[in-house]
């Protein structure tokens, strides 16, 4: 039975089924067998085309979205999905074509064709991103792999007329061809609020080797760790690095360097308002770390226990980090040297509130310390929305 | 600009001198930058020149994306950024220095009518050369401008400028015309600007102006860049006294350096 249970919920991950029903009976018949039993699956399929509608109104900016979705298109669970947005400042849209292995779900190519634009206002920076990917998913082991092959091209733009000029110095068309690779471990129970488990999650990307104009080799990882403490409260210890190596002696471009401080990083700081700045625009940095320390427990008097209030936690954190441009001249020593000096760290306390298992919305108050002239803080209450928190 | 906002900005301009650092961007000289922005830029450097304001010149594959206009050349002064001649006259004005402050007003109206002709004629038709004409288009244009880019951006880039132009000409009405008839108007553009010099040293007799500036890089421009033809540039040889007053400012202003 268990095995039919199991059976049932690889066919619902598929994807392409409304509803699974499995039926054990005694085998009957004229080939039954002594003692045989006969699975039934009943399956409903989902439609051939589904189409979505929705409005979105954000920050000053409404948009319309407009998705479709064919989620069989082939017969063996591929499923193709176009994604439409119109909005008052900018619209961008995406194809993607996903096809998983027949049998083996969890080995999958998907293929994608976007274009997006984002607003920076932290680095007075816009960005459009037209791209075409190929991403190869697979696992080996304990572990899961992604090789993927991005080409991307990349128009940067002043959102205001204020920009400093190390951001209009930046402004243009380039075009970037990378590849990049990723591997990830994760033991732990939840993706929201785990109890046990780690993660750790290493990426690399190399670009320049396959055409286009920028050249680096960026490297990232990512590091959780989860234990039960007393009384239903959870340790968890957080540690973020990166480094990015321009190849070729170019100056490495705004839109590949790394950003840091936020609600949803070194909370305390404004959104990535840490580290290298010109008159107030934010350019990012080459190499950065952060650490975080986080004590989670239940609310207190545990309202709405079993129910709406598992949803909630109260945390108290200890957050650390720091981004700078470093020096390749130097050795090692005096990298992780600059790395250590002018840490940025804050502390404090708040509530969180798991969204479905993806997000997650925190309310906190922060006390940020280390600030060096330059960084923005927003000390007291910040409230942040996102899928990765530090 | 709003009035407020130009208000504020002469106010702030003039708060400062002229600092040493001041720099000019364009595209790199050698292998990217074209007729039309080459000859805007070696029009604000002889005006700047003129006005003995020192500025450095630097060439970068971005430039036309960096400038907030979208034109060629733009200025860094101080904190500010200004692009193309008219908005970069008002800016030196504002700082105290200018060229034509001995005219009088039906002087300056008619220094106004000539730049006005420089930029709808020389200007559309140098631009109308470049991309509105094959040949020139294949062969010089479309290479030049994405040469620092690679594929497959080169060719995108490359083919969006020159619908973009091309949507302009026809929009303003030289997109039916032929290229005789762009040489034509040129020739007649520079014959009234002919008659006009005369045999003065500069247009407004001993003095140089902005419309002196303007002219010298357009025609010197034309006159030493490598074109499919050389057609333009005989036009405008035809008229001696254009001539002399290009290698007049050559000789004055720009001794020390090599232009093109």
């Amino acid at each position: 039975m268990k095995r039919a249970h199991v059976a049932r919920l690889r066919l619902l991950r598929l994807g392409i089924f409304k509803e699974v029903e499995v039926l054990i009976d005694t085998s009957e018949g004229t080939d039954a067998l002594p003692n045989g039993l006969d699975v039934t699956f009943e399956v409903t399929e989902i439609k051939r085309l589904t189409g979505s509608y929705n409005t979105m109104v954000g920050n000053n900016e409404g948009s319309m979205v407009l998705g479709l979705k064919l989620p069989n298109m082939l017969g063996r669970a591929e499923k193709l999905t176009f994604q439409f947005s119109y909005g008052t400042k900018e619209t961008s849209y995406g194809l993607s074509f996903f096809k998983p292995q027949p049998g083996h779900f969890e080995r999958n190519l998907t293929l994608n064709m976007y274009k997006v634009t984002g607003q920076f206002p932290w680095s007075s920076l816009k960005e459009t991103d037209r791209g075409v990917s190929a991403e190869l998913n697979f696992p080996l082991g304990m572990t899961n792999h992604t090789l993927k092959w991005e080409g991307v091209w990349r128009e940067l733009g002043c959102l205001a007329r204020s920009a400093s000029f190390a951001v209009r110095e930046e402004s243009g068309h380039s075009l970037k061809s990378a590849l990049s690779h990723t591997v990830s471990v994760d033991s732990r129970n939840s993706a929201i609020f785990p109890s046990r488990g780690a993660l750790l999650r290493i990426n690399q990307e190399l670009a320049g080797y396959t055409g286009g104009d920028a050249s680096f080799l960026k490297e990232d990882f990512e590091l959780q760790l989860n234990r039960r403490l007393f009384w239903d409260s959870v340790l968890s210890a957080s540690l973020w690095g990166g480094m990015l190596y321009p190849i070729g002696g170019q100056l490495s471009c705004i839109a590949d360097r790394f950003y840091l401080g936020g609600p949803t990083s070194v909370r305390g700081f404004g959104m990535y308002s840490i580290g290298p700045q010109s008159e107030g625009d934010y350019l990012g940095g080459e190499a950065y770390w952060a650490g975080g320390l986080h004590l989670y427990t239940p609310l207190p008097f545990r309202p709405g226990k079993g129910g709406f209030g598992d949803l909630f936690r109260t945390h108290f954190f200890l957050n650390a980090g720091n981004l700078c441009n470093l020096n390749y001249g130097d050795g090692p020593r005096a990298h992780l040297q600059k790395l250590a000096e002018c840490i940025r760290w804050s502390y404090g306390a708040g509530i969180v509130l798991r969204l479905g298992n993806i997000a997650r919305l925190e309310l906190n108050y922060c006390v940020p310390m280390g600030v060096q002239s330059g960084d923005r803080i927003c000390d007291g209450v910040q409230f942040g929305a996102g899928i990765r928190f530090l | 600009m709003s009035l407020a906002a130009e208000a504020f900005m002469s106010q702030m301009a003039a708060a400062e001198p002229w600092p040493e650092n001041a720099t000019l961007y364009q595209p790199l000289k050698e292998d990217q930058i074209l007729l039309s922005d080459c000859a805007s830029s070696l029009a604000v450097q002889a005006y700047l020149r003129m006005c003995g304001l020192p500025v450095q010149v630097v060439c970068r594959v971005n430039a036309e994306y960096m400038s907030p206009s979208g034109k060629i050349p733009f200025i860094h002064v101080g904190n500010q950024v200004v692009s193309e001649l008219g908005p970069i006259v008002q800016f030196t004005k504002a700082k105290g220095h200018s060229l034509s402050d001995g005219l009088d007003d039906v002087q300056r109206a008619e220094m106004k009518a000539y730049m006005e002709l420089v930029n709808n004629m020389l200007l559309t038709a140098e631009l109308y050369i470049q991309w509105c004409d094959d040949a020139t288009a294949a062969e010089i244009s479309r290479p030049r401008y994405s040469s620092p880019y690679s594929w497959p951006l080169n060719k995108i880039l490359a083919y969006q400028k020159q619908w973009e132009v091309r949507r302009k000409m026809n929009a303003i009405g030289w997109g039916g015309k032929t290229l005789e008839q762009v040489y034509e108007d040129v020739s007649q553009c520079c014959q009234a600007l002919s008659q006009r010099l005369g045999t003065q040293p500069y247009f407004f007799n001993k003095q140089p102006t902005e419309l002196d500036a303007l002219v010298f890089g357009h025609l010197f421009t034309i006159l030493t860049t490598r074109l499919t033809s050389t057609e333009l540039a005989e036009r405008i040889k035809s008229y001696s006294n254009l001539l002399s007053f290009c290698r007049r400012i050559e000789q004055t202003y720009f001794e020390d350096k090599r232009i093109l």
